[in-house]
């Protein structure tokens, strides 16, 4: 028993970092939702978060904590700079707005010499351990359960209910939609920091649109009524690929399937909230 | 040479145009953004593929036959997927990602019918004519699209602004609920409109595939991400905002790379699409900002 | 007595079933694309693989073991590829792994079969400084860094060439590294480069770059591309009117029957390099382009007869140890003794791995005549 759990650990602990750290993507684009802005950009803020975060280990060697929060911080930083114009936007043009950022972004990894261009970078020194991405999801989880309550989140709440209506009762909606916005980037660049530490590589593509539409489909799939509908779905969408890997080659249609069945089923998201009237 | 780049850039923008007509469409009518348009994109050019190799038909056989099968495909992806949604109170992207589970099983479902590998017309199926005019170098083929793609646009603005049909569309693009108290079948104009939506991609499908002799199962894929610069670009749901915007992106990419640097092209068109949200926040044919967001 | 008997048969029945069981499986992982776009690599890889399997287990295998491939979907995602390793490595139990298929991917799971030590064989992966990983990584893919400085060569001398313009792939790293070889090799050879133009994957459209390549009139063209955008560039560009004189160069993509079924005529006197090919009039090569084509009903590519070899290659060093069933000493043991193959001939002609584990393998220069590739120089 113990031996086939160790060996079940062995096999599948790549998965489970997999897992906490698209959990913590599901949570980045969970708190531009939770105010009613639809941003597709958080695929590139994890790039450029997982580019600066490999680059201060790599070039600088600095402390994997240190690397970790640049890694944060410079996604944020862009965040708050192009933040203002860009929510001026709303709904889907917004979502373009951020899809056109990540495209940039996408052709800047491309061509700059310190990113490796297409080629990418290579030897990432493996420094995450699974008590850093827990500790690091457990402050998440916190943060979350606090902001419910907060000025803050509560501002968050007004602003995706009627955000005329919020602005009207003297909520200053463009501050609060930029930092939501901003802290969105900082926990994606976070996140691609610690999947940079443990994937040895990074390339330009994995920060693309796909993946930007991943992000947005654990979310929605999960539910984005409580910060918990974003983290099931991520798990799901993670984990399940990897079980129908008995399937064959026709696994990625049945995971399609399964996509459409629960979405028609639960067009609310697995975790749903009851609202109060 | 700027004529000749100028005659590159109206066949590309006219197909960008043709694929973005059928999206901007659904979207205006149904309002979803179906992602799935890529994946029946593709399936038009394999079936104009299949019945051109095992009938040896004419092209415009082949597609009239690829927008007939792209067509059932998308109303039964409305059948399937986007109508059950439709009837109940539900987050507004979640149509959106029950198309992205369609485009995943019909993408897969494809690569196990044809493989992975890369398919053409045949040969001798089109006449490879050129015609020189002054410095210019046209083909025949580039003439069929432009002029294809242009009366197929045509043609659905006549449809929607000169007939019944058009007429019922529109009233239920405005407003479902009030289209359905002055008595129009609400149901049946959403499922014309998904069916021909995607035979419209159906068509930008097999044009797409005999002119650039790469049909594959994922060819849905980039065109699909230029489909969705474009109509953002032209405001969602506008048919003329559409058109144009495939012409813009089209000249975009193709003056890019003549006068800029090929390297910068998609940051340049991408880069483009954010400055023009940025002062017409609605697209260039959106009028009102959308409130729901 | 009969029961006695019956019970007696029984047993033997089920040992002999076990014997078996245990004497005949090698078993060896094949992490590879096989869905998604990256699949037209990854199935010919796993057809050629599926192909030497069945060869090497119709004659009896390697002393008698049969070769049991386990075959997995990566999907060209690093994190996939990861996980189909350590799936390979922990809960199958392999001798070897085969892939994955991509040098991205490999960035990012080789340096776990490397810590776990177990050998990975790359037959498509051609960036730079994938063997680096460590000691158990190798690859038999074509070192363009040796050929195409060849091509260059060769075609600058038969076909008289001055000045010459680049197009490639920017957003890929197999074609990004063929340009950076092409420019040093043509940069060795004092052409002048009048332009350079660059695409994305999957980019259908190319007459904005071709355009302005033909108003500078090179003499040659060097397309770093993939089959298929290498096969449109070259129609797209005697569409736009570029004369059949100006031929085009490439690297690794050009060498697919697909270049010639998609261009057609316009592919005729393209140029590349390669120490297969799918003409090559070879005993060994004839019989297995027929035995593949039989097969899987399409001719193979230059992935699948490097996966064709790579695993004949992987028999010989198997057939140089002893197997123990002690996994840990047989994965060590195989690393020495693959690392040892020397002159193996396959149907990429002679093959070996230098000491970084590298192919040491011939190139030759090829053009494509008649629809058919020919050698156009040694």
């Amino acid at each position: 028993m113990i031996e086939f759990l160790m060996s079940f650990w062995q096999t599948y602990n790549t998965l489970f970092y997999t897992v906490l750290v698209h959990g913590m993507l599901a949570l980045s684009i969970y708190i531009t939702l939770a105010c009613g802005q639809l941003s597709l950009g958080n695929a590139a803020f994890m790039g450029i978060g997982a580019y600066t975060a490999a680059l201060f280990t790599m070039k600088l060697n600095v402390p994997f904590g240190i690397a970790l929060l640049a890694g944060g911080m410079l996604p944020a930083l862009i965040a708050l700079i192009i933040g203002a114009p860009t929510l001026r936007l709303s709904g889907v043009y917004l979502a373009m707005a951020t899809l056109g950022f990540g495209e940039v972004v996408r052709v800047a990894f491309l061509n700059m010499s310190i990113t490796g261009g297409s080629v990418g970078l290579n030897g990432v020194p493996p420094k995450t351990e699974l008590w850093h991405l827990f500790a690091a999801m457990g402050v998440l989880i916190y943060f979350f359960l606090k902001l419910k309550n907060s000025r803050f989140g509560r501002a968050l709440e007004a602003i995706r209910e009627d955000e005329v209506a919020a602005a009207v009762m003297g909520i200053k909606t463009t501050w609060f939609k930029v930092w939501a916005f901003a802290i969105g980037a900082f926990i994606a660049g976070l996140a691609g920091g610690l999947n940079a530490h443990f994937t040895y590589f990074l390339s330009p593509r994995e920060y693309g649109f796909d993946f930007a539409v991943d992000i947005l489909t654990f979310a929605i799939l999960g539910g984005t009524g409580t910060f918990w509908g974003p983290l099931i779905g991520s798990t799901i969408l993670t984990i399940l690929p990897e079980m129908l890997r008995f399937i064959g080659s026709y696994r990625l249609a049945l995971n399609g399937l399964i996509l459409v069945l629960v979405v028609i089923y639960l067009p609310n998201g697995i975790i749903t909230v009851k609202k109060k009237d | 040479m700027f004529l000749q780049q100028f005659v590159n850039a109206l066949a590309l923008g006219s197909v960008y145009a043709l694929f973005a007509l059928g999206f901007t469409l659904i979207f205006g009518v149904l309002e979803v953004i179906t992602l799935a348009h890529g994946a029946v994109f593709m399936i038009g050019a394999f079936a104009g593929l299949t019945v051109v190799t095992k009938f040896n038909v004419s092209p415009i056989t082949a597609i009239l036959v690829g927008m007939m099968v792209s067509g059932m495909l998308g109303w039964l992806i409305d059948l399937v997927a986007v109508r059950p949604l439709r009837k109940r109170k539900f987050h507004h992207l979640a149509p959106m990602i029950a198309t992205i589970g369609c485009a995943t099983i019909i993408i897969n479902v494809a690569q196990g019918i044809f493989g992975a590998e890369v398919y053409r017309f045949p040969f001798d199926f089109m006449p490879a004519m050129s015609y020189n005019f002054w410095a210019i170098q046209l083909t025949l083929l580039q003439i069929i699209i432009v002029g294809v793609a242009l009366s197929l646009m045509m043609m659905i603005i006549f449809l929607l602004n000169r007939t019944k049909w058009g007429k019922a569309v529109r009233a239920v693009a405005e407003s479902p609920r009030t289209a359905a108290l002055l008595g129009i079948p609400v149901e049946r104009v959403f499922q014309i409109t998904a069916f021909a939506a995607s035979a419209l991609g159906g068509a930008a499908g097999v044009l797409t595939g005999i002119n650039f002799n790469a049909i594959h199962a994922f060819m849905g894929g980039p065109i699909m991400h230029r489909g969705i610069a474009v109509i953002i670009l032209g405001g969602m749901g506008d048919i003329r905002g559409a058109v144009l915007g495939g012409l813009i992106l089209g000249f975009a990419e193709i003056m890019s790379v003549a006068y800029l640097s090929s390297d910068f092209r998609d940051a340049i068109s991408f880069g483009l699409l954010f400055v023009i949200l940025l002062i017409r926040p609605a697209g260039i044919f959106g009028s009102n900002l959308e409130r729901k967001g | 007595m009969k029961l006695l008997i019956k019970i007696t048969v029984f047993v033997a029945f089920i040992l002999s079933l076990v014997i078996t069981a245990q004497a005949a499986e090698i078993k060896i992982g094949i992490a590879e694309a096989l869905t998604g776009p990256v699949a037209k690599y990854g199935v010919p890889i796993k057809n050629g693989f599926t192909l030497a399997a069945e060869e090497i287990n119709a004659t009896g295998g390697i002393k008698g073991n049969k070769i049991i491939l386990i075959v997995e979907d990566e999907q060209a995602k690093k994190e996939e590829a990861i996980n189909v390793f350590k799936k390979f490595i922990f809960q199958d139990k392999v001798l070897a792994i085969f892939g994955p298929t991509l040098s991205n991917s490999a960035f990012a799971s080789d340096p776990f079969a490397n810590a776990q030590k177990t050998v990975v064989f790359g037959t498509s992966n051609t960036a730079e400084g994938i063997t680096a990983i460590g000691p158990y990584v190798f690859r038999n893919s074509v070192a363009e860094a040796d050929i195409l400085p060849i091509v260059t060569k060769v075609a600058t001398k038969k076909l008289g060439l001055k000045k010459v313009a680049i197009i490639y792939g920017n957003d890929d790293s197999m074609t990004k590294s063929s340009y950076e070889i092409f420019l040093r090799a043509i940069n060795a050879e004092k052409l002048e480069v009048v332009d350079t133009e660059t695409f994305a994957k999957g980019d259908l459209d190319f007459s904005a770059q071709l355009t302005k390549i033909k108003s500078l009139n090179p003499d040659a063209v060097f397309c770093a591309a993939l089959v298929e955008e290498a096969s449109n560039v070259i129609l797209q560009a005697r569409k736009l009117g570029l004369s059949d004189k100006v031929k085009f160069i490439g690297g690794n993509g050009f060498n697919s029957a697909k270049l010639i079924e998609i261009a057609g005529k316009a592919a005729e006197g393209s140029i590349s390099g390669s120490p297969w090919f799918l003409d090559d009039p070879s005993k060994k090569n004839q019989a297995f382009v027929k035995s593949y084509t039989k097969k899987y009903g399409m001719a193979p590519d230059q992935f699948a007869a490097q996966s064709y070899d790579a695993l004949y290659i992987m028999a010989e060093g198997i057939k140089a140890i002893k197997l123990s069933g002690n996994l840990e000493k047989d994965r060590t043991a195989l690393r020495d003794a693959l690392a040892k193959v020397k002159n193996f001939k396959g149907v990429g002609g002679t093959f070996s791995f230098n000491e970084s584990r590298d192919a040491e393998q011939k190139g030759r220069v090829l053009s494509i005549k008649n629809g058919k590739f020919a050698i156009f120089a040694e």
